[in-house]
């Protein structure tokens, strides 16, 4: 094989990994900003609003 | 009272009746309001599946399936990657597109949509960016060039451009409704773009060649292990475009929610002040 298509894989998928590594971190570090929001109390900002803090993976 | 307070805005703002993180993709828990741990188990899965199967992928890709007669250096094993990348382009683009429509339909409109499309279409850029790099990649090995003015390459290369001009779009000041409604108009015009490019290929006469999946005749110009791996790359770049849109959205929903606190922050400043 040329060395042309393991470039080609390494690019894309070395991509895609430093995309969704990106994503992941960015989101992390804003629910860190964010007060947490107390079970069955609104969110600051919007009184008719449930949890919105959408704590997962 | 702040600006948030009102049904209106607080219904652009998406937060009112609970549409942020992984409720994105459970319609219960959207409603709710609540953090579903069934909807992050889901986007655990899907991550997980998707990881597994571009790693299958790729070592079937490399190592297993055989090499094609008519392509020099094994360039053809650059299949399982470029089209399955290509498709997931069209996927974002439609997602992009269906959900400004979603937005600008008043019976529907909704900060959700205006958020999935923006999601959907920068994943859809990454992933635009990436097919062109690959296909140059295939390029230089069959044609012997990195880039050629191809009608095929060209509109692509366009959509590329006209996206990120959506993107940068998303990013000019401007409050929310505004901003949300002349995003979904540049979406749709954007996207113009996207058929031209899918029927270049039947349009004009091309240096690229016809698609390996035939959609309309229903016919796969692969057959056995290649036929399997080129499938299970569609499948696999499909699943991490779910997740990576999944994620992005969650991004969005949370930075409007501390922008949207920092307001609040900044009014009971304003307001402590005044009282003084």
């Amino acid at each position: 094989m040329s060395g042309y298509i393991e470039a080609g894989y390494a690019m894309a998928l070395g991509s895609l990994a430093i995309y969704a590594l990106s994503l992941v971190t960015r989101e992390r570090a804003s629910r860190r900003r964010l007060p947490p929001a107390a079970p069955g109390e609104p969110v600051s900002g919007s009184p008719s609003a449930p949890d919105s803090s959408g704590e997962s993976s | 009272m702040s600006r948030l307070d009102t049904p209106r805005d607080a219904r652009l703002d998406g937060t009112a009746d609970g549409e942020l993180g992984p409720s994105a993709v459970s319609p219960k828990a959207m409603a709710s309001g609540r953090s579903s741990p069934s909807a992050d188990v889901a986007v655990r899965i899907v991550g997980t599946l998707a990881l597994v199967g571009v790693a299958a992928t790729v070592w079937l890709g490399l190592f297993v399936t055989p090499n094609a007669v008519d392509y020099a250096d094994g360039t053809v094993r650059l299949l399982y990657i470029h089209p399955p990348l290509a498709w997931v382009m069209y996927v974002a683009y439609g997602m992009a597109t269906l959900s400004s429509l979603l937005y600008l339909w008043p019976r529907t409109r909704h900060a959700r949509f205006d958020r999935l499309a923006g999601a959907s279409a920068e994943v859809g850029v990454v992933f635009t960016g990436l097919t062109l790099v690959t296909g140059s990649i295939w390029g230089r090995t069959t044609w012997g060039v990195w880039w050629t003015w191809d009608p095929l390459l060209t509109t692509t290369a366009l959509l590329f451009v006209l996206y990120l001009g959506y993107l940068a779009l998303r990013n000019v000041p401007g409050d929310d409704e505004t901003v949300a409604r002349r995003s979904a108009i540049a979406g749709l015009i954007a996207f113009l773009d996207v058929p031209i490019v899918f029927f270049s290929v039947s349009w004009w006469r091309s240096l690229h060649q016809p698609p390996t999946v035939d959609l309309a005749s229903r016919h796969l110009y692969v057959h056995g292990s290649m036929a399997w791996t080129l499938l299970l790359g569609f499948v696999s770049f499909t699943l991490t475009y779910s997740w990576l849109v999944v994620h992005r959205y969650r991004l969005a929903v949370l930075r409007a929610r501390e922008e949207h606190e920092g307001l609040e922050v900044a009014l009971a400043e304003r307001w402590a002040e005044a009282v003084k």
